[in-house]
């Protein structure tokens, strides 16, 4: 006879289940607490953000103020702790030795998060956003890079507008880190959706990653100054020029004034930007390439780059033919700026976007979902996944003719594999899906149905501005606390893109999924009996 | 007489002799209605009859004969009595000849079982023209499950295929050993449904005219009404009822019907697109009952979201009320079920319901991928497991698809309409469900785009009906045609 164990378990199996995971988990933790560090990739993803953005709060905290600003306490308060906790968990944990591809996920998805945690404190404890949902979508907006608000920029403190501008460019330059570092490993999905093609070429730039990082990041400090100097010989006030030059070279969009760049009402002044967005739209390998030899054909031999500058074109092209009137030169920049701000997802807005024709909103939409080159700090599908879709549908066609066809898909002189394909359309069909509820979530808290439309296809695209309302950055505050959370969720899967989302998201359900599994093979087990 | 070999002309010519038919039906109806419009429906029907004879009895089928050419010969002759159809609304007076351009549009809505009209004053339009809209929506809906029983096995690809590798057991294309038993049975089929949604309209207190044209476009989840209000006209809940489960029947495919007939309800069980048909429908009712708590009250909520759900999940298009003054997050419902249309194989339009399966299996497969990267993962649609080759197709035809709703929506927001109008109008056009949103609402008419986005959602009601592909096997299989008659011609004249 077996003898019966002393431990008399009682409930059903999911109880008992939880319970001794609960056990593990606690035995886990008091052997970590005698013996050392934590191996988790998170947790050092998760203090490294937060210790790196710590400095931001001090500085901003000291410029506001000397600026004589309100927001001074609680932004040095709130950097010492968020530093502090970044600290400690740093402290705790280590790098683990081996690095499965979820865990991977896991970690630059709550590294995302961990920064927009960070920002929305910022926002929340200096008041700037009156409740804990505003304070996030002010958060979400910041990271993701979208000129998206519920604040009108004329009322912040110096010490905020600079928080904002500079959480937006540490963002970006974040995702070249993301792009150089990570994306190679990750093989599948997300940032590297192309197969690799992007980083590829960003890869070739130097022996070692950390060279490629560095020489990426020095290109992106080099067009920030150039930008910083451009706006201030344009005519721009000095504090305005360094907003808008992080915001610009970073494709993020955030202005110091409440009519975004139009309040500056100069041309010379849009010009400046219309060249910033469209830097910011063009793949940052490219431009090194092409700068460092000091060979502009470059340009011209890239083929996602002739594509990118063709959208251009026929997007001004189109706008301008479907005007009402007989276009003036100020209408003609005005359009440059608009479709240049909607493909490289900046969302600067020059011109009243409420008064433009039906035709221009569907280009200026059509272009945000579009979005800027890979491998750049543009958010978006990307130009490339754009072509690589096209040639797909292509094929598709042409198989339908001949089916016994063996056609590879070729992008000048790359080609891509089925397995990058079969990625990339999975991205393209997951956003779909994604959009579609948190667009009824729009509308279903205020926005008509044009508004809550363009923008979920903008904050997906990380652009900001939309339509369908009385201006065009109306949208974040008219909507309620399901709204903001909605139009959160719409920017982080933008920027971080769907795949890791998801997969982390799955891996949250794992022990979850296993469970209802063993439960509905006990249940069958019983039926069979 | 020397006959041409040249299948699609002798195609065309059998579908302008159906045509012709439905014309003469239609001749009938206006002498019994008191004779307005007979002169111009009996012209209307000689010169096509005419024509169809000719060209039926001028050509013979082809010897060599492969599926770009089947398509093809579908193709023109849908295209050919979409031509013919305008003839009776010109002769008739319906719509003055310098509006050649409405009544192609009317027609090509009606053979695409579209939907969308120009028509704004139904009482002035003789009867007998009403009830030829009716009948062209009835001949595009039978013309449909043809191709797609008759046609798409040969072709390998697409419909059938993927029902087959869908339906557990005897296949969709099994129905009969033979092709044209098949189609038979299915007409058959198409015919007594029609038949029984009629009587059962007349019993409920319908005029016969009324009932036989709206049995017609229910069956064939057309959705033209003769009345302006549409189904809002009766204002009977036991009519809409009837014409819910018309819908619901037809909107899915017509083989799983034929199987169910035979084995019973387990047919359907055994379906996974039966499921998600239902589920997608049933969904939408929920959430549209949800999204309208406010707006409307509990019965007629109920009521109007149930009618909505299944009106435009089936494709069809008819109305009992105005949707365009619901609530936004309602309108976005509508969109997605505007979208997804019906079952594979039914008379719906849209991209089918199957398509969608396969699309969201193909996606949420990439992310398993992602976290277990060297898996193997087939694509499976209940038991069945779906080839990649079919799978890739079918994901190329939905961004196809998608693509288009797009290119579309942009060409009419340049031709000056709003950009909800002109999105949902290009997505309606495309599934052929009949109305849109903003100003082309239910209540309303396509009047409300210009004559040049009138000619653009003609084009793209046609590319929805042909699925596509067939439309670019159409092009290619006449091209070809066209240069291996001229090489002929080239031997012929050295020899």
């Amino acid at each position: 006879m077996t003898p019966r164990s002393p431990v008399r378990v009682v409930g059903p199996a999911f109880a008992r289940r939880l319970r001794f995971w609960i056990q593990d988990l606690s035995t886990e933790l008091r052997h970590h607490v005698a013996h050392g560090r934590f191996e988790s990739a998170i947790g050092v993803t998760v203090g490294a953000v937060w210790l790196a953005i710590a400095p931001l709060f001090l500085l901003c905290s000291a410029v506001d103020f000397f600026d004589g600003g309100s927001d001074a306490t609680a932004l040095f308060l709130s950097g010492i702790a968020i530093g502090l906790v970044g600290l400690l968990i740093l402290w705790l944990s280590e790098f683990p030795s081996s690095l499965p591809l979820k865990r991977l996920f896991a970690a630059l998805v709550c590294g995302a998060l961990a920064a927009l945690v960070a920002v929305t404190i910022a926002h929340f404890t200096t008041g700037v956003a009156p409740t804990i949902d505003a304070s996030l979508a002010e958060g979400a907006a910041t990271i993701t890079g979208t000129n998206s608000s519920t604040i009108e920029p004329d009322q912040l403190s110096l010490g905020m507008l600079l928080f904002r501008a500079f959480g937006q460019w540490l963002a970006s330059a974040a995702l070249i880190v993301v792009l150089v570092r990570i994306s190679p490993h990750l093989g599948v999905g997300g940032l590297d959706a192309d197969g690799g093609v992007s980083t590829r070429s960003a890869r070739r730039l130097a022996p070692k990653s950390g060279s490629t990082m560095a020489r990426l990041l020095l290109l992106y400090t080099l067009l920030t100054f150039l930008l910083l100097i451009s706006y201030f010989l344009a005519g721009m006030p000095f504090i305005d020029s360094v907003v808008h030059c992080l915001t610009t070279v970073s494709s993020g969009g955030f202005s110091s004034r409440s009519g975004s760049i139009g309040a500056f009402n100069s041309g010379a002044i849009e010009w400046v930007a219309i060249v910033g967005m469209l830097i910011a739209g063009t793949s940052l390998p490219l431009i090194f390439r092409a700068l460092r030899r000091g060979d502009l054909n470059r340009f011209l031999r890239s083929i996602e780059f002739r594509t990118y500058v063709g959208l251009v074109v026929s997007g001004v092209f189109a706008a301008l033919a479907w005007s009402d009137n007989w276009p003036t030169t100020d209408d003609v920049r005005e359009t440059i700026f608009a479709v240049s701000s909607a493909i490289s997802t900046t969302g600067f807005v020059a011109s009243d976007l409420t008064s433009i024709s039906y035709g221009t909103e569907a280009v200026l939409l059509v272009l945000m979902v579009i979005g800027g080159m890979s491998a750049s700090v543009a958010g978006g599908f990307t130009v490339m996944r754009l072509m690589v879709v096209s040639s797909y549908i292509g094929r598709e066609l042409r198989r339908s003719i001949h089916p016994a066809a063996v056609e590879k898909i070729h992008l000048g002189r790359s080609s891509i594999g089925e397995v990058a394909l079969a990625r990339i359309i999975g991205e393209l069909f997951l956003s779909a899906a994604l959009i579609l509820p948190l667009a009824l979530v729009l509308s279903a808290d205020g926005l008509n149905f044009e508004a809550a439309f363009s923008f979920a296809i903008s904050a997906l695209s990380n652009v900001g501005f939309a339509f369908g309302l009385n201006g065009p950055e109306e949208h974040l505050r008219m909507l309620g606390a399901f709204g903001h959370l909605a139009a959160v969720s719409l920017m982080l899967v933008g920027r971080i893109s769907v795949t890791p989302l998801l997969v982390t998201l799955g891996g949250l359900g794992e022990p979850m999924q296993r469970e209802i599994r063993r439960w509905r093979l006990t249940r069958h087990e019983r039926a069979v009996r | 007489m020397r006959r041409v070999s040249v299948t699609p002309v002798r195609v065309a010519g059998a579908g302008l002799l159906a045509a012709a038919l439905a014309m003469i039906f239609s001749t009938a109806v206006a002498v019994v209605d008191g004779g307005e419009g007979v002169t111009g429906l009996t012209v209307s029907a000689l010169l096509t009859a005419l024509v169809g004879l000719t060209l039926f009895f001028g050509s013979q089928i082809s010897p060599t004969a492969d599926s770009a050419l089947a398509f093809a010969s579908v193709a023109w002759s849908w295209l050919a009595v979409s031509v013919a159809g305008a003839l009776p609304f010109l002769l008739t007076g319906v719509i003055p000849w310098g509006q050649f351009d409405s009544a192609l549009f009317e027609s090509i809505s009606g053979f695409t079982c579209s939907g969308s009209t120009i028509l704004s004053n139904f009482d002035a339009v003789p009867q007998g023209i009403l009830f030829y809209r009716s009948m062209t929506q009835w001949l595009g809906g039978m013309g449909l499950v043809v191709l797609a029983v008759a046609v798409l096995p040969a072709l390998g690809i697409g419909g059938l295929d993927l029902i087959a590798s869908e339906a557990p057991g005897p296949t969709a294309d099994r129905l009969t050993l033979r092709v044209r038993d098949t189609a038979r049975q299915l007409w058959l089929l198409y015919g007594v449904m029609t038949g029984i949604v009629a009587m059962v309209l007349l019993t409920l207190g319908m005029s016969i005219f009324d009932a036989a044209t709206h049995a017609f476009t229910t069956v064939s989840t057309g959705g033209f009404s003769p009345h302006a209000e549409s189904i809002a006209y009766f204002d009977s809940f036991p009519i809409e009822l009837v014409l819910m489960v018309g819908m619901l029947f037809s909107g899915a495919s017509f083989s799983i019907h034929w199987h169910a007939l035979r084995q019973g309800v387990g047919a359907y069980r055994r379906v996974s697109e039966v499921r998600w048909y239902l589920s997608l429908i049933f969904g939408a009712f929920g959430i549209l009952v949800w999204v309208n708590l406010e707006e409307l009250g509990w019965l007629q909520n109920l009521r109007e979201s149930l009618f909505y759900a299944v009106s435009l999940g089936s494709n069809t298009g008819f109305g009992n009320s105005d949707f365009v003054l619901w609530m936004p997050a309602a309108h976005l419902v509508i969109l997605v079920l505007m979208l997804v249309g019906g079952m594979s194989g039914s008379t719906a339009g849209g991209m089918k319901v199957l398509r969608l399966q396969v699309v969201f299996k193909y996606s949420f497969r990439e992310l398993r991928r992602a976290r277990h990267p060297n898996s193997v993962i087939p694509i499976r649609l209940g038991r069945t497991t779906i080839e990649e080759q079919i799978a890739a197709k079918v994901v190329g035809f939905v961004m196809l698809y998608l693509g288009l709703i797009v290119v579309g929506g942009v060409v009419l927001s340049g031709l000056g309409v709003d950009p909800v109008t002109a999105f949902s109008g290009s997505a309606s056009a495309l599934g052929n469900v009949g109305p849109a949103l903003g100003e082309a609402g239910p209540t309303s008419n396509f009047l409300v785009f210009p004559r040049a986005g009138r000619i653009v959602l003609m084009a793209m009601m046609a590319l929805g009906r042909l699925e596509l592909f067939p439309a670019m096997l159409m092009l290619v299989a006449s091209l070809r045609g066209l240069d291996q008659s001229r090489q002929r011609r080239d031997r012929e004249g050295s020899q």
